[in-house]
């Protein structure tokens, strides 16, 4: 029917299935982060790093320039711990990342008290978040694990000696360390902008979090002289965790270092707080107590 | 099979029984949903819609369980909230067609019928504007047409006309009052406007205290109530409401000639003419009336029915 026909019709036609309608969440949530010119500003920033990081490899790696720049000397060493410093850079941008994307996926339509309409089809809760956080995750994969990895790629390929399969532990430690980083911002970023209807707050509470407790740790950590205060430290914790995953030397001092697992829990608690916020708050109606 | 129908449907929320036993099916092609604030309209539309979970009992739409079935339920549903709900920053066109998509259409054939949703419900000029500047009555049609736009089999309208003024709110109802005539889709419209419903609907579902008051059909109804006569006459009133009686009328008289009448059908204003010349009473002025809807919402409203028994009106 032709749309100046103003009659109704009803609809005859295929329908997608379950997993294409979590596509069209993904596609509808990727377009709205990328309508804003910050966001790609925010990318192509991001970037800028990975580009010196890629001249380092490719000086520490030509035989040309070390020997006329450097003298025949290897001033920059491509080891575990060049690709920690690439990845901690990383991924404390994707935290800049999250802190603006993230508000704009669900704030939006929080504020304007969009999901009665969005759940009344038929798509669930967990297939609206999954499709927000598989869009955020997307995101902040383009300035984590993913230069992570090309850098790594390249340095494989540079690199005079066999070099990638000594060094795969790296690759899987890059993985593992910006995944598991990535997911907890995304959760992070979605359950605290799920919960402030105004973006900037929510920008501000993502960084709040992330820092706030760091505080209140070391002061836990000054006053009780345990290393456990480090727990709150996101910042502390994670650089451990990054330096456990690529089996770089830990710069903190042997009674100050964490367990691995420990971390994990702490990292593990934060993602089950930040899915029953989303629970509690991604719903069609609110039911008032009493 | 009735599209909607429930079996002992109870709801709590909050710790307190908002739908108490709720059985019924409605049948309709237009089915208005009756009730004082705090009925429980909105928690039942909500409970259809899989968004609440019984605490006993069952709802079930298309023969679907409103819970098992949630997502083929919401396929074949179009609903359109009470209060604002839409994506303020998206134009009003992609919008409809993000919802479409969502509704399980492809996406060319979304946004063709976007397109044609937008104009049907008259935002066709307006579908390139983002929704966040459009006024109260333009949000509320462009529910309308998010609501439209995947070819839904079951329309929910909670308080459509909500907050339009009148001449927005009599496009609506010349909307609805289209879409019933189209005859593909059953409404359910939730109202407090008793005009709303008596212009739009032909089944009418009222709800008190979370129980059924009243379930039935406007028409059916209305023809199976008497005539209702209001007199004005000078003379002797009581001889004339007394032949009447003998015919069978129900006859109240009133101070200052004033008469009210129910007749049985067979009794025309001829009849009563007749009456009046052989008693010698003069009637001065005649009005004749059928039950309107808000006789029959008042009725279901001042009885009290017991525990999941309807009120036979």
């Amino acid at each position: 029917m032709s749309i100046y026909k103003h009659e109704y019709r009803a609809y005859a036609g295929r329908l997608t299935s379950p997993w294409a309608r979590l596509g069209v969440i993904v596609r509808y949530a990727l377009a709205e982060a990328w309508s804003s010119r910050v966001t790609a500003v925010l990318l192509t920033l991001s970037m800028l790093p990975v580009i010196v990081y890629l001249v380092g490899i490719y000086l520490a790696n030509n035989p040309m320039i070390r020997m006329l720049i450097m003298r025949g000397k290897s001033m920059i060493e491509i080891d575990p711990a060049y690709f920690l410093k690439v990845l901690q850079t990383q991924c404390w941008l994707a935290l800049v990342m999250t802190a603006w994307i993230a508000p704009r996926l669900v704030s939006f339509e929080i504020a304007d008290n969009a999901l009665p309409i969005l759940l009344s089809h038929p798509i669930s809760r967990f297939s609206y978040v999954l499709g927000k956080f598989t869009a955020l995750f997307a995101c902040l994969s383009l300035v984590t694990w993913v230069p992570c990895l090309l850098l790594f790629a390249y340095q494989g390929y540079a690199s005079p000696r066999p070099w990638i399969f000594a060094n795969l532990h790296i690759a899987g430690g890059l993985l593992a360390g910006s995944v598991l980083w990535i997911a907890l911002l995304s959760l992070l970023g979605l359950a605290l902008s799920s919960w402030l209807k105004w973006r900037v707050v929510a920008t501000g509470a993502i960084f709040a979090v992330m820092f706030i407790p760091a505080g209140v740790g070391g002061i836990i950590t000054g006053v009780l002289r345990t290393k456990w205060g480090f727990l709150l430290n996101m910042p502390v914790m994670m650089s451990q965790l990054w330096q456990q995953l690529l089996d770089v030397p830990q710069t903190m001092r042997a009674d100050r270092q964490l367990p691995g697992a420990s971390i994990l829990t702490v990292l593990l608690l934060m993602c089950g707080i930040c899915v029953l916020m989303l629970n509690a708050r991604i719903r069609a109606r609110e039911v008032v107590r009493g | 099979m009735s599209d909607i129908e429930f079996e002992g449907l109870h709801v709590r929320l909050g710790g307190r029984t908002v739908l108490n036993g709720l059985t019924g099916e409605l049948r309709g092609k237009a089915i208005g949903l009756l009730g004082p604030n705090g009925a429980g309209k909105s928690t039942l539309i909500n409970t259809l819609l899989g968004f609440h979970v019984p605490s006993q009992g069952s709802a079930r739409v298309f023969g679907l369980d409103t819970q098992r079935d949630r997502a083929r339920i919401r396929q074949g549903v179009g609903y359109m909230p009470e209060n604002d709900s839409f994506i303020g920053n998206m134009t009003g066109v992609r919008f409809v067609r993000y919802m479409a998509e969502l509704a399980g259409l492809p996406a060319a054939e979304a946004l063709e019928r976007a397109h044609e949703a937008l104009f049907y419900v008259g935002l066709g000029e307006v579908r390139y504007r983002k929704v966040n500047t459009y006024s109260l009555g333009m949000k509320q049609l462009i529910k309308l047409a998010q609501a439209l736009a995947h070819g839904p089999r079951l329309l929910i309208l909670d308080e459509p006309t909500n907050g339009l003024d009148p001449l927005a709110r009599q496009r609506m109802i010349q909307t609805l009052q289209a879409i019933r005539k189209e005859g593909s889709i059953q409404l359910l419209i939730s109202s407090h406007l008793l005009r709303d419903i008596d212009q739009t609907c032909d089944e009418v579902l009222i709800l008190k205290d979370g129980r059924i008051a009243a379930l039935c059909d406007i028409e059916q109804e209305r023809r199976s109530q008497r005539n209702f006569i209001e007199l004005e006459a000078a003379g002797p009133t009581e001889a004339f409401c007394e032949t009447l009686r003998s015919l069978g009328c129900e006859c109240a008289s009133f101070a200052g000639g004033r008469i009210k009448l129910v007749v049985p059908d067979r009794i025309g204003s001829r009849d009563l003419y007749v009456v009046a010349s052989q008693t010698g009473m003069q009637i001065r002025r005649m009005q004749r009336r059928r039950d309107s809807l808000e006789d029959i919402f008042m009725r279901a409203m001042e009885a009290e029915p017991a525990r999941g028994e309807l009120v036979h009106l």
